[in-house]
């Protein structure tokens, strides 16, 4: 059996790598996405506060340490049995649907859009950031830029910290927001919100007036039929703080919902000996392998999961682009990987409607923010919608509040199956006998998983080193037949 | 000359915390001078570029891996870094990230006048708070090259 490598994969943090197996004969066996193992988390935090986690956990990550915050502070909540009053709970879903925001447009424009505006084939120089402004303007750039900057000044004023927030406490948060700053947010908002709008705009003109994009985002190399997850208010809207876990199968049609403090109940994880990263799958259907379909426990929790587990969204102006987006498509539910850009664009516009909402409420600037917790602690469980799928987290202390076991799980590792599965598809269907592997042909595979934007080894930020995109072909005995090593400068 | 001082990393990721540490010991090193800021950070490209918006220089200290022995200290020019990987799943690349700040007319150091040091971790995997103990030996020489960096270009503290 041959052995093709794709390592390190291109803007994807860490020293994730794909390995496509190819047979005597050219075709693709298999295909695994392996990532770096990040040891010692659980060791970390055992014997120490449980109040010390949200500031622990939002370290774990440097791409989403808000949704890791207030996870954590979601789980104090339940572990010291307080419920945040009203104005505490606003707030925090306000600031992060300001995180939300900023997050989804960063992906957008650096990570994922490239791929769409500039073509899977363009030179790797020209498929990124700078690429999407030289096609489409440099106006671009000043907006992208002004809604990372509005983003950031925000989280920073209400969470304290410009990154790792230290805000969220057992029972509300450390302070309100004044009239002044209110003003601030909601102004910021209603940029924010016309941003979101252009980018749907943009999306719209670039990827769906071009067939040859729609016919790769609705072919079948991208699609799998699995199960879907999201958080749900009591409409079925999809919420990114707060409400019930919701998983609907294939056939579009209600399989669980439950509240997070449950999932064990409907988690399980699987191990493979070939990955660090575990296989969560639906318990009560079964792990069946890596495989689709309504008797496979394989579920996707993505952007485009949410709202295939949602019956709509809860502001107007997302509503219509959900609408349109589902009636484009199809129907209910879409399972295109790749129509998850779209489906991050309409979550941008969500987020920035939300935003607006929650900063001209009237219990906003309450100073009510926080109830005192008097119990006992024992056990908690907080979850959230990371912009990567449903992430929880579950703490075990002692009587004092002291840590004794720690589980998390993070967006990415809920669609670990689908992710495995989409490269092989993929690969299966790109790389056969006599086809010459290319730098475009391996980055439409990357494409396959830099939709679900993948976060592996989250806590890492050493410099980049000499690690250029490297191919290598063995043979069944491990030798090397050929090394591919192309710099992508 | 505007300098910022910029330590990256992860504190709970043992050597991923590595500039931050120099970072720190040269806050209490220099004297206050409102033309040198010392910070400690988190993240590489866009947002490494937007947090030197506003200086003529930078000096930045980060773990690296480069294969090296644990704790040398290599000097780099944001164009020594040889590939287009980004440190993010999340992000672009910090010589992208700069060119598009350029492209934006951001007030941003030249790429002459950033100077990345880095210093050749052992583990960046594992959660701890302390240093692999070659890149804890290192920290003296990581200090003395921001130090020198800072004085060569006449913003003698």
């Amino acid at each position: 059996m041959k052995r093709i490598s794709i390592d390190p994969i291109t803007r994807l943090e860490g020293h994730g790598k794909i390995d496509i197996f190819l047979t005597e004969d050219g075709e693709v066996a298999n295909a695994y996405l392996q990532v770096p193992e990040l040891r010692g988390f659980e060791q970390f935090c055992v014997d120490r506060p449980a109040e010390d986690m949200p500031n622990i956990t939002n370290r774990i990550c440097g791409v989403c340490p808000e949704a890791h915050h207030l996870a954590s502070t979601k789980a104090l909540d339940a572990l010291f049995h307080v419920d945040p009053p009203p104005t505490a709970k606003k707030l925090r879903e306000m600031f992060y649907s300001i995180f939300f925001a900023t997050d989804h447009t960063t992906h957008f424009y650096a990570l994922g859009g490239p791929d769409f505006v500039m073509g899977p084939n363009a030179h790797p120089s020209e498929r990124n950031i700078l690429g999407v402004i030289k096609k489409v303007g440099m106006d671009i750039a000043g907006k992208v830029l002004k809604m990372r900057h509005d983003g950031h000044h925000l989280i920073k004023m209400i969470g304290g910290r410009p990154v790792h927030p230290n805000w969220g406490l057992p029972g509300g948060v450390s302070r309100g927001i004044t009239e002044e700053q209110r003003e601030e947010i909601e102004a910021l908002g209603r940029d924010a919100i016309e941003f979101a709008k252009f980018s749907l705009q943009l999306f719209n003109d670039v990827v769906l007036g071009n067939t040859d994009y729609v016919s790769l985002i609705t072919g079948g190399l991208f699609t799998h039929e699995t199960y879907n997850m999201g958080t749900v208010d009591e409409n079925n809207h999809v919420n990114f703080y707060d409400g019930m876990i919701r998983v609907v199968g294939p056939d579009g049609k209600e399989f669980a919902k439950y509240d997070a403090k449950d999932y064990q109940e409907h988690i399980a994880e699987r191990v493979e000996p070939w990955s660090y990263l575990k296989f969560p799958y639906l318990k009560k259907v079964g792990w069946k392998g890596f495989v689709d379909g309504m008797e496979s426990g394989v579920y996707k929790a993505t952007p485009l999961s949410r709202l295939n587990a949602a019956d709509g969204l809860a502001t107007p102006l997302a509503q219509a682009e959900y609408e349109r987006m589902f009636d484009t498509l199809g129907g209910k539910p879409v399972n295109h990987t790749l129509a998850t850009h779209w489906a991050r664009l309409v979550e941008l516009l969500y987020a920035t409607e939300r935003w607006v909402e929650l900063a001209t409420d009237s219990e906003i600037t309450g100073e009510e923010f926080r109830v005192l917790p008097t119990e006992t602690p024992d056990e908690g469980v907080g979850s959230v919608e990371a912009p990567r799928g449903t992430l929880t987290h579950h703490y075990w202390t002692d009587e004092r509040g002291i840590l004794t076991k720690v589980n998390l799980i993070v967006g990415t590792t809920n669609n670990n199956a689908a992710i495995n599965m989409s490269v092989k598809k993929a690969a299966q269907g790109l790389i056969t006998k006599d086809v010459e592997i290319k730098e475009g042909l391996l980055n439409t595979i990357e494409m396959a998983f830099r939709a679900y934007d993948p976060c592996m080894a989250c806590a890492t930020h050493t410099l980049p080193g000499q690690m250029p995109l490297e191919v290598t072909l063995r043979a069944p005995d491990g030798e090397v037949i050929e090394h591919l090593a192309q710099n992508l400068d | 000359m505007k300098t910022l001082i910029l330590g990256l990393g992860n504190p709970i990721l043992r050597d991923d915390s590595v500039g931050l540490r120099v970072a720190q010991e040269v806050e209490h090193l220099i004297p206050a001078n409102p033309d040198v800021e010392v910070g400690l950070d988190y993240w590489g490209g866009l947002r490494l570029m937007e947090r030197m918006i506003g200086f003529d220089r930078a000096i930045i200290i980060d773990a690296i891996c480069t294969g090296a022995s644990p704790g040398t200290i290599h000097l780099l020019n944001p164009d020594d870094i040889p590939t287009q990987r980004s440190s993010s799943a999340h992000d672009v690349n910090l010589s992208t990230a700069l060119e598009l700040g350029y492209q934006a007319g951001a007030h941003l150091p030249p790429s002459k006048d950033i100077l990345l040091i880095g210093v050749e971790a052992a583990d960046v995997q594992t959660f701890d708070e302390a240093l692999s103990p070659e890149v804890e030996d290192a920290l003296p020489a990581a200090v003395e090259a921001v130090m020198t960096a800072l004085t060569h270009n006449g913003d003698a503290p």
